[in-house]
């Protein structure tokens, strides 16, 4: 059979050269250290890892060291790396690229990851792997350097987009790449749009609400490999899977992700103790909730929006600033509002003005008090973020914001203030993933986000490799409202804080009943009774009750462990 | 690479590139630069246009190099270990400088007649087989440039030889019947050949994973008439992961006047 060879001519000819000049020549010793160079470098066999030899400060743990492994040897270099939060997907990734940048099979690679993320796995990847990568900045760095880091919506727009298709890369990793799952995104046309010889797709959420999800992420990896979307959405949407079809799936799936789990990796884990802080309203808080739940009897414009309704609902449970701060947008959308909904607008007011103390925050002021250590506050709100800030700097407490859209260089910055200098870092959710405070070992949550997934991705922030101490978690609830009800459904009857992380993604993904928001909604917004709600709260725990002791018998999708996979 | 052959190359490295060892102890190494090698390692080529324009004493760096922190743990310098990008930068810069080499044997036995010394085109090559994966050979080869007499593992065997960048006195040298360039082109055929005569399972094995892949992305656009350019751009990659191809890059070599035919 015939093969390809390319022979190197230069040589030849600068070799002529100097015969006919009579040199320069080099010395004896010079000559026999290039040969011995290039004994070093080259490569002996096809299998195995050379990347460890080169990395002699670096200790990959085992699991590591398998992944890289198994992505080489067997999954060509197209793998999505779905290790549980915090077992170290960016280890795997770095000794990956490290292993064929040695081999000389990547030259040029891209990297892209959150925004608060880019310095630190620029800084990771020179400091642990001697990779000379740099962090994109300026776009002339496209053609100027082999290994980038930049963040998806940077890349994705012009003029980066284009200078990044005139490139060649050879390997392309994505951070968090279960942001791709909606295959209509701009983001996800872009990574579609992509060359992809070598590519890896790191998420620890492969699945988080629908079994389409991971048909999409496989598909932006290796086309076909779960056939074509009409066929597999015809076999699996909204199915029954039974045990075989199950397996199958779970199979081929495999064959392109390594999913490892905490249990499996034999390390040593700190403690997670999760505590449940019931709050009291005061009166007029309580009075601004009541105000807001009385809006659905409304006759016109608030029946309209009911999510707007549960929304504010949620937001009174944390801070009658994120009230104000909604009901400002609202009235904006109106041209024209009737009297009755100006009226119900001004009684919210008044009860707004009214609502002077916010008992979680004076809780949260105890709270830090008594931990006396640093402290990071999760809110879903922004006006609460602000509030809070504001409101624990009287109290003498030293604080920093983070949120998702702060610039990059501002995210490494607060990092580092909280780190030395501030007791607490209060983040809204886009703040949650994407950056690494394991110096920290409290949690607040503020309010709870509705989908479990963000609040694992919440302390997967802080309980991950490299946490000594063991993490407590405050979860705060207002007695008697939606809060109350969310906790225990979610956070109670789900055990969600007592499950082993990432048993819950495996049980989401098994039940693949839609969209665990929309369950959620229908339940908070379309129940004409309490009873009615609390029905559908049980049929839901069930549901996924049943769902979780299936998947102690049998394993689901997602949970392979990479024993299985070949 | 163990620590001490670090050590050791570097030594070597610096001696044969005219810098001064400065000291020489347990794990630490401390050099001179000279001009060339500073322009050539320590990347400040604003430095030395700066002195040429201005036209001052030109002032090369010294360097300490750590090569077992343990045995020196109060020394400042550069730690140096297999996959350090000094290490590596010294590697390519030693690939570099040394790509060419014309050397005399040194018989031992010298009487008072006049010893004729042959000679030899040497090319010392790297073979990359090279499709998803990739695995490399080196190979040393030798051409008689009086007989076509082709040897391998030449530049090991040379090794035991003594040799000498000027012609010993009493040598003298047989002109090439074979001209340098159709030796070149001899042994380039030989190594083609050679190639192709291997064993090429790596290659088919490659070719079936890129069949594989091929058939999966046709099934994923089966329902489309038209083909997007998405389809084109990941059959494009498939063919850059998997294509087979054997690269032969040439390390260095040169021309050797031997007294005998190596063995």
């Amino acid at each position: 059979m015939a093969v390809k060879i390319n022979y190197d001519q230069t040589w030849q000819e600068g070799f002529l050269q100097r015969l006919e000049k009579d040199g320069p020549w080099c010395s004896r010793d010079l000559f026999e250290l290039a040969v011995q160079a290039e004994e070093h470098l080259s490569v002996p066999d096809f299998e195995g890892l050379m990347a460890p030899r080169f990395l002699p400060q670096l200790t990959p743990l085992p699991h590591q060291l398998e992944t890289a492994r198994q992505v080489v040897e067997n999954m060509n270099g197209k793998a999505i790396l779905a290790d549980e939060v915090g077992l170290g997907k960016t280890i795997e990734a770095g000794l990956i690229l490290k292993e064929y940048m040695i081999r000389g099979l990547v030259k040029k690679a891209l990297i892209l990851v959150p925004a608060s993320l880019v310095s630190q796995w620029a800084f990771e990847l020179n400091t642990k792997f001697h990779i000379p990568a740099i962090a994109q900045r300026k776009s002339y760095v496209w053609d100027q350097y082999d290994c980038i880091v930049s963040s998806i919506d940077t890349a994705k727009r012009s003029p980066h987009r284009e200078k990044i298709m005139e490139q060649q890369f050879d390997l392309i990793i994505i951070d968090e790449a279960h942001k791709l799952k909606n295959h209509k995104t701009k983001n996800y046309e872009f990574i579609q749009s992509l060359k992809k010889k070598f590519c890896l797709l790191l998420t620890a959420t492969p699945i988080q609400n629908r079994i389409e999800e991971i048909f999409y992420l496989v598909s932006l990896l290796k086309p076909g490999h779960l056939g074509s979307q009409s066929g597999f959405l015809e076999k699996y949407k909204n199915k029954e899977l039974s045990v075989q079809e199950n397996e199958h799936l779970r199979s081929i799936v495999n064959k392109v992700m390594i999913r490892n789990r905490r249990a499996d990796t034999g390390i040593e884990w700190t403690n997670r103790h999760v505590q449940t802080v019931p709050i009291e309203f005061t009166k007029e808080e309580r009075e601004l909730y009541d105000a807001i739940d009385s809006l659905r009897n409304l006759q016109s414009g608030f029946a309209a929006g009911g999510f707007s309704l549960i929304t504010l609902k949620r937001e009174a449970c944390s801070s009658r600033e994120a009230v104000y701060y909604t009901l400002k947008n609202m009235l904006k959308k109106y041209e024209d509002p009737s009297s009755e909904y100006m009226e119900a607008l001004n009684v919210l007011h008044g009860k707004i003005q009214a609502a002077v103390q916010n008992s979680k925050a004076e809780k949260a002021l105890e709270l830090i008090k008594m931990i006396d250590d640093k402290v990071i506050i999760f809110t879903e709100y922004r006006a609460t973020q602000l509030y809070l800030q504001w409101f624990l700097q009287k109290h003498g407490i030293t604080s920093v914001p983070f949120r998702g859209g702060f610039k990059r260089g501002k995210k490494d910055w607060m990092r580092d203030l909280f780190k030395n200098h501030a007791q607490v870092l209060i983040a809204t959710e886009a703040g949650g993933e994407g950056i690494n405070l394991q110096f920290c070992s409290h949690v607040i949550n503020f309010d709870l986000p509705w989908n479990p997934m963000r609040l694992e991705q919440r302390i997967g922030r802080v309980h991950r490799l490299g946490q000594t101490e063991d993490v407590h978690i405050y979860n705060f609830a207002v007695k008697n409202t939606i809060e109350d009800h969310i906790l225990s459904l979610l956070y109670e009857k789900i055990q969600l804080f007592e499950r082993v992380v990432g048993e819950l993604d495996d049980i989401l993904a098994k039940l693949d009943f839609g969209s665990m928001e929309e369950h959620l909604l229908d339940i908070f917004q379309r129940s004409r009774s309490e009873g009615e709600m609390k029905v559908k709260m049980a049929n839901l725990s069930a549901m996924i009750h049943l769902a979780g002791t299936v998947g102690k018998e049998g394993d689901s999708l997602a949970s392979g462990g990479n024993t299985s996979i070949s | 690479m163990l620590q001490e052959e670090i050590h050791q190359y570097l030594e070597r490295f610096f001696s044969a590139n005219d810098c001064t060892i400065e000291e020489n102890g347990q794990g630490v190494l401390t050099v001179q630069l000279s001009v060339d090698m500073d322009k050539e390692l320590m990347n400040r080529p604003f430095y030395w246009t700066y002195l040429e324009k201005t036209g001052g004493i030109p002032n090369p760096m010294k360097v300490t190099f750590i090569t077992n922190p343990e045995s020196a743990p109060d020394i400042k310098g550069e730690t140096v270990h297999f996959g350090a990008p000094r290490l590596h930068q010294i590697f390519m810069s030693a690939k570099k400088l040394a790509s060419y080499i014309r050397l005399y044997e040194e018989p031992s036995l010298i009487g008072n007649r006049q010893i004729p010394l042959h000679p030899w085109l040497n090319i010392n090559a790297k073979i990359s087989y090279q499709c998803d994966r990739k695995r490399d050979v080196l190979k040393s080869f030798g051409l008689s440039l009086i007989n076509g007499v082709l040897i391998e593992s030449f530049h090991e065997k040379l090794r035991k030889l003594s040799l000498t960048p000027k012609i010993p006195d009493y040598c003298f040298t047989i002109s090439p019947i074979i001209k340098p360039a159709s030796g070149l082109k001899r042994l380039e055929s030989h190594i083609t050949s050679d190639i192709l005569n291997s064993d090429h399972a790596w290659a088919d094995e490659a070719k079936k994973r890129w069949e594989d892949d091929m058939t999966l992305l046709d099934r994923f656009y089966a329902d489309q008439e038209e083909k997007p350019e998405t389809y084109e751009v990941e059959k494009q990659a498939l063919q850059e992961q998997y294509e087979p191809s054997v690269k032969v890059d040439i390390i260095n070599g040169g021309i050797f006047y031997l007294a005998t035919a190596p063995a």
